[in-house]
């Protein structure tokens, strides 16, 4: 039986592939899961980061693919689970170091001993995206609810279509207050334009932030609303149907509002 | 159109008596503000009076024109230039809003691996010709794309946001860039009050790692993204400390004393920066 083998993409960089990569990966993995993340970012890895191992990286993907080291020596074991690996990008090294066959081969690897293989991509549709994609059956394609970074994501699912590849869709730093106002498009609004399956909508939330710089992805703390959601994007891949969360969630102000009406 | 006919020919005719400067602005890790600092930074250049043209160098996935809202006027792009299929003249695209800024656009529908290094070279060099200013989108990564938007540029600014991965990513680039360049720091999407409760990196975090000369620093306001969305640069506006910030930087790049980008102190998240920024190459 062999691994879910899917690509987090998104076209425009900073939209939350890789933190997205991350805590999803960590969600299926506390649940049981055996998940390797591929960091196919050569030259500028980051996933390590976001999970706080990049100290103890040894081997890398490219020292896989030239045959340096078998890819079970360069896998590195998440410290609060068992069955999270990464395999890191090499940081040194030019995105064409590796072929899309090479990645293909690679993710086969892994795939013949895990449950899922994550493979977080870099930003852009050049060699790095097309080794990215070489390895992958399925996409999760990453958007904000911004024109550019939607303009991106449909000149990403038109490439992943040309691949016959299904695709579906994580909305990434929803601000309802914004959508209230008219100032940002809401998630129909997304999901309409570049109809695309949703797959989660996720909120901004500034502790994403904090969560990233000190290498704790926010599905392993305690008490983050993000968790929950990212635990529903986990059992959503697995074929559960889990109902959208509410973000429109009025606050301190609407609630008492309502009550006085509903009073 | 008589009158906007006679405006284009007094801007874009070449002079080689002096040279305009070319600008790359760059940053390896993507959605840290690169075009949206482009795009302000070309409109308050162009306030002052300045001749300046701005050149979107990621082919595929263009985004230059929707934040200045130029979309439905984009008719030729970079590579119908580089091609010679029309003339650099028509296939710049005047502002909206700014007489003296002009965009030319990247082609959407292209590879990046299609451009050719060396005519993007002389592409900037006749830019320069007509123009004060070039200023060069670059695209995220360090792949073709990178290579070819830096290639024709004298200066770089490089743009980070205060997270170890863009840090990490900036540092990356600066390195890329090599001695050729002495890369001008633009710090965005700061949020004081998260770097006052020690849950961001402070712009002097940010600069103790990078150590480059600090050209500007902009907060993060929910504004930026109603301006992209709307194709409207927040630099045309004068009420906002965001526009204000930009205009600040481009009297920097003018060379005007400008007192120095707020910085506030913070030491956090040292220790563990400290162990992967070993030094750059």
């Amino acid at each position: 039986m062999s691994a879910r083998k899917i690509v987090f993409t998104s076209g425009k960089g900073g939209v939350g592939k890789t933190t997205t990569t991350a805590n999803v990966g960590a969600a299926l993995a506390k649940a049981g899961k055996r998940v390797v993340l591929v960091d196919a970012d050569i030259g500028l890895r980051n996933l390590d980061l976001v999970l706080g191992l990049e100290k103890r990286i040894v081997f890398d993907l490219v020292e896989v693919v030239e045959g340096r080291c078998q890819v079970r020596q360069a896998l590195i074991k998440d410290k609060r689970f068992d069955s999270l690996a990464i395999l890191p990008a090499a940081q040194t090294r030019d995105k064409d170091a590796v072929t899309p066959e090479q990645m293909g081969k690679v993710i086969d690897d892994l795939a013949a001993t895990a449950d899922y293989v994550l493979i977080d991509c870099p930003a852009g549709i050049e060699g790095g995206f097309r080794n990215a994609v070489a390895g992958a059956a399925e996409a999760v394609v990453v958007t904000t609810p911004e024109v550019s970074a939607i303009r991106d994501a449909d000149r990403v699912i038109g490439k992943l279509a040309e691949r016959a590849m299904p695709v579906r869709l994580i909305v990434n730093r929803i601000r309802p207050d914004m959508v209230r106002s008219g100032d940002m498009l809401s998630v129909d609004d997304v999901c309409e334009i570049l109809s695309a399956e949703l797959l989660g909508i996720i909120p901004d939330d500034e502790e994403v932030i904090d969560t990233t710089n000190r290498g704790e992805p926010i599905v392993l703390g305690e008490g983050n609303r993000l968790r929950s959601i990212y635990e529903k994007i986990a059992r959503r891949l697995e074929g559960e149907l889990v109902p959208f969360t509410n973000l429109d969630t009025p606050g301190f102000f609407g609630r008492l509002l309502g009550a006085l009406k509903a009073g | 159109m008589q009158v906007l006919q006679t405006q284009d020919e007094q801007t874009l005719s070449a002079s080689t008596a002096a040279l305009g400067r070319a600008i790359v602005i760059t940053s390896g890790k993507g959605g840290v503000g690169k075009t949206t600092t482009t795009a302000n930074l070309g409109t308050a250049l162009a306030r002052r009076g300045a001749r300046v043209a701005l050149v979107d160098a990621d082919v595929g996935l263009r985004n230059l024109d929707i934040v200045l809202g130029l979309e439905s006027r984009v008719k030729h792009h970079v590579l119908d230039v580089l091609e010679e299929l029309v003339p650099l003249e028509e296939a710049l695209v005047r502002d909206k809003n700014s007489s003296t800024l002009y965009l030319l656009a990247a082609a959407q529908t292209r590879e990046k691996d299609e451009v050719d290094t060396d005519k993007m070279i002389a592409l900037v060099q006749s830019l320069r010709e007509r123009f004060d200013y070039v200023l060069i989108d670059c695209p995220a990564g360090i792949e073709r794309g990178f290579k070819n938007a830096v290639a024709g540029a004298q200066e770089a600014i490089v743009v980070c946001t205060p997270e170890v991965s863009a840090v990490r990513d900036v540092d990356r680039v600066v390195g890329l860039l090599g001695n050729r360049f002495e890369p001008q720091l633009v710090i965005n999407r700061v949020r004081p009050h998260l770097v006052r409760k020690g849950k961001m990196l402070s712009v002097q975090d940010v600069n103790a790692i990078l150590r480059l000369s600090l050209l500007g620093v902009i907060a993060d306001e929910p504004e930026v993204i109603v301006s992209t969305n709307k194709g409207e640069p927040l630099a045309l506006r004068s009420d906002s400390p965001t526009a204000s910030a930009y205009h600040a930087i481009a009297a920097r790049l003018a060379g005007e004393d400008v007192p120095a980008p707020t910085v506030e102190y913070k030491e956090s998240f040292m220790e563990r920066l400290g162990s992967f920024f070993g030094g750059r190459r």
